[in-house]
């Protein structure tokens, strides 16, 4: 064994031309190889961070009517199928060991109407029991202004993302119930504006949906302006509200009706195959908004509802515990679900996010191809190189095999350069990833891509390694390393004694 | 005691649609302890029969004993075993490993049958005093003579106290004095430590040397006038 080494070794020394070239592969393709996997697991992080845990869950329930799994951004789509079911569903999930919690939510666009302009906006609401949905969320956004509505309380959190895009194409400026403009907090058109700005302390949504005759236009209060931890350009879209106004606002049956005993026939209306979505831009569809008569006000001596959980959602968000089984888990929510006669259906959240989920699986998939690409490099390069040095020292290895040189100890010699050569260079690559993984994140690298936020896996550019990812990059390295020398060393060992001879 | 005992050793080389017989038909043995010589014209199959006989090369046909034992049809790894157990070389050219110095050329067969590294030094501190290069332990090959590396090459095919020692042309890409004094040096070795040696050569001066010289002519060994 040491005999090996010495040898390898000094023929390193030896080849310095060519050991520096194998060493420089291996040295970049280590360094890329570590850095490609802490984006990959930061990547897989902030993918966890910022749409699991902090905006849909593991999973989402969607009623079966429901054509595309797709329910996150679905401006032109149809809208999202309400679910009546809940009561039923509800026991279900609470029977899975592997639920960690799960979250009802209606979930759909609606318009948003503005007396001083013609055109209406647009506002994805999700409507919510706020204190539950601080349970199942707790911190994937900050409320910046005003605050968080009490349990119960009939309001609309308005996103900082949003209220900037609404000031650019409708110059009105939302601020909570109030409060005045934050100048901090102020975008660039409102900011250069400021001594004018139109303020405006409540929204008139009109609930969009299709296959329910009448959505209601509702003035909502703005409670308060929220900023989503990440991801702002994506999640920023999204307004939190009540759930009962929600319902109202989208024309659903609110636990508040339900009590109050519906006659039957309406109730048929819901549940109903999705109508197209072209009705609600239609002209006549356009007329619905005269708001500017009388927006139904929440009534606030309304009854309270004794079980919201009575009426419409259109969205059940569930976290998994740790460690869960996936395709198990949702295999077998399938299957009870479908036994309990929910009328829903589990699907992953990479579909249910759409283009998000799916965006997130390319990148990580082209970030394989390329690690695979630059192996296949490495290994083209350095195959050749070590070749050709076996075959200049045929004479030399002939000479070694027929004094009594086993055709294992020539290939170890080359394995052992090979070794050699990937533990300093390799290692150097790696260790330099990973001083590069740990800098970066200190770099504050910041985008307002978000898509390239979803690869920074969070706002700032935060690749992320583990000790088992550093581990899997070093058994890549030796995968490499061993694969590289194979054919070197086939040649090496095929030569034989005679090959040493000279003869004339 | 015969430490090689040869029979209608036969041995062709495909060259292209033809063959050529290299051997054709080598009745041959070595006495334990021979100094002998094969002398031949350029292409009269010596490098074959040195070749065969340092199981570097297989046989077409025929029966080649070396040390009591057939060689003809062993497999790689028994065949490399003679080699490193029961022969040293002494090769022409490219006899030494480029990285290792002196001492550690010497030594370097005795560790690849594991033997001790205090062991091995030992052996090949003796050899390299023997051959004269005491004050060239610790230098490279590069940095020698032809003639220094070629008793560089005898210490180390002696070093392993192998049955023979075969030597292709050992002299042939030396000077004349030098190539007097490694045979000087390889008849005394073969006294000193009674290995058989057996080499081909040119040089005239053999005829000072050799106890025992054969003839080969067109891959025949010409009648022995005398048996020395
Ligand atoms: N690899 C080979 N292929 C074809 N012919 C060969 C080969 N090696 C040797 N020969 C032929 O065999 C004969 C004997 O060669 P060799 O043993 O090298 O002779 P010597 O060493 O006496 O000069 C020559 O005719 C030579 O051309
Ligand atoms: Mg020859």
């Amino acid at each position: 064994m040491k005999l090996i080494a010495t040898i390898a070794w000094r023929n390193i020394l030896r080849h310095k031309g060519k050991s520096l070239v194998i060493g420089i592969i291996l040295f970049t393709g280590a360094f890329l190889m570590t850095l490609g996997n802490g984006v990959i697991s930061g990547m897989a992080r902030g993918i966890e961070k910022n749409i699991i845990e902090g905006f849909m869950g593991d999973i989402a329930l969607i009623s079966t009517a429901q054509k595309s799994d797709n329910i996150l951004l679905n401006l032109m789509g149809a809208s999202i199928e309400p679910i009546n079911t809940y009561k039923k569903i509800k026991p279900v999930l609470a029977a899975q060991p592997f639920i960690k919690s799960f979250l009802p939510v209606g979930k759909n666009l609606s318009m948003v109407l503005d007396e001083r302009s013609d055109t209406p906006g647009f506002a994805y609401l999700i409507g919510v029991d706020f204190a539950e949905y601080r349970k199942m969320f707790p911190d994937n956004f900050t409320v910046i202004e005003g605050s968080y509505p009490a349990p119960g309380e009939r309001a609309l959190l308005f996103p900082d993302f949003a209220r900037g895009e609404f000031y650019r194409y409708y110059n009105v400026w939302f601020v909570p119930e109030g409060g005045g403009a934050v100048k901090a907090n102020l975008s660039k058109e409102a900011l250069a504006d400021a001594d004018h700005l139109i303020l405006s302390s409540s929204a008139v949504l009109l609930g969009m949906s299709s296959g329910i005759n009448t959505t209601n236009d509702i003035r909502f209060p703005v409670r308060g302006v929220i900023k989503y931890r990440a991801l702002n350009q994506i999640f920023g879209h999204f307004c939190l509200v009540d759930i009962e106004a929600y319902r109202d606002c989208l024309g659903y049956f609110t636990a508040a009706d339900m009590a109050a005993q519906v006659p039957k026939e309406e109730k048929k209306l819901l549940g109903l195959e999705g109508g197209d979505l072209d009705s609600m831009f239609g002209e006549e569809a356009m007329v619905v908004a005269d708001y500017k008569k009388a927006p139904k006000k929440i009534a606030a001596e309304k009854a309270v509802p004794s079980d919201t959980e009575d009426g419409t959602y259109n969205v059940v968000f569930i976290r998994l515990v740790p460690g869960a089984g996936y395709d198990a888990a949702l295999e077998k929510l399938n299957r009870d679900l479908a036994a309990a006669g929910t009328g829903v259906k589990a699907v992953p959240w990479n579909k249910a996010s759409g283009p998000i989920g799916g965006m997130a699986v390319i990148i990580k998939g082209a970030l394989f191809v390329f690690v695979m690409l630059l192996f296949s490099v490495a290994i083209i390069i350095i195959v050749n190189t070590l070749s050709m040095a076996a075959m200049e020292r045929a004479s030399e290895i002939g000479m070694m095999r027929a004094i009594g040189a086993h055709k294992t100890f020539i290939a170890g010699m080359f394995l052992g350069e090979t070794a050699i050569l990937s533990a300093a260079f390799g290692g150097g690559g790696i260790i330099a990833g990973v001083i590069a993984v740990r800098v970066i994140p200190l770099l504050r690298i910041t985008t307002a891509n978000d898509m390239l936020q979803i690869l920074y896996g969070g706002n700032y550019f935060n690749p992320l390694l583990s000790v088992t990812g550093i581990l899997l990059t070093v058994l890549q390295l030796a995968l490499v390393t061993v694969i590289a020398a194979v054919y070197p060393m086939r040649v090496a060992t095929g030569i034989t004694p005679l090959d040493a001879i000279s003869r004339d | 005691m015969d430490i090689i005992n040869i029979k209608e050793l036969k041995k062709d080389y495909p060259l292209g649609d033809t063959i050529v017989p290299a051997l054709r038909g080598v009745d041959l043995t070595v006495a334990q302890g021979d100094f002998m010589s094969i002398i031949g014209p350029s292409g009269s199959g010596k490098t074959t029969l040195l070749n065969i006989i340092g199981c570097i090369d297989p046989a077409t046909s025929g029966s080649v004993q070396v040390g009591g034992r057939e060689i003809t049809d062993l497999t790689d790894r028994q065949i490399t075993e003679i080699r490193l157990n029961k022969i040293g070389f002494i090769f022409q050219t490219f006899n030494l490993i480029p990285v290792l110095d002196v001492l550690e050329n010497i030594e370097f067969p005795l560790l690849l049958m594991k033997r001790s590294p205090a062991e091995a030094r030992k052996r090949a501190e003796q050899l390299v005093e023997e051959v004269g290069l005491k004050d060239y332990a610790v230098h490279r090959p590069s940095e020698l003579s032809g003639g220094q590396r070629q008793r560089v090459a005898i210490a180390r095919a002696l070093v392993t106290k192998p049955d023979i020692v075969l030597a292709d042309e050992p002299t042939a890409n030396l000077d004349s004095v030098t190539g007097a004094s490694i045979l000087e040096l390889m008849k005394k070795m073969n006294e000193l430590e009674n290995t058989t040696f057996i080499f081909s050569t040119h040089d005239a001066n053999v005829l000072k040397y050799a106890c025992r010289i054969v003839k080969i002519k067109d891959g025949l060994i010409e009648k022995e006038p005398v048996a020395a």
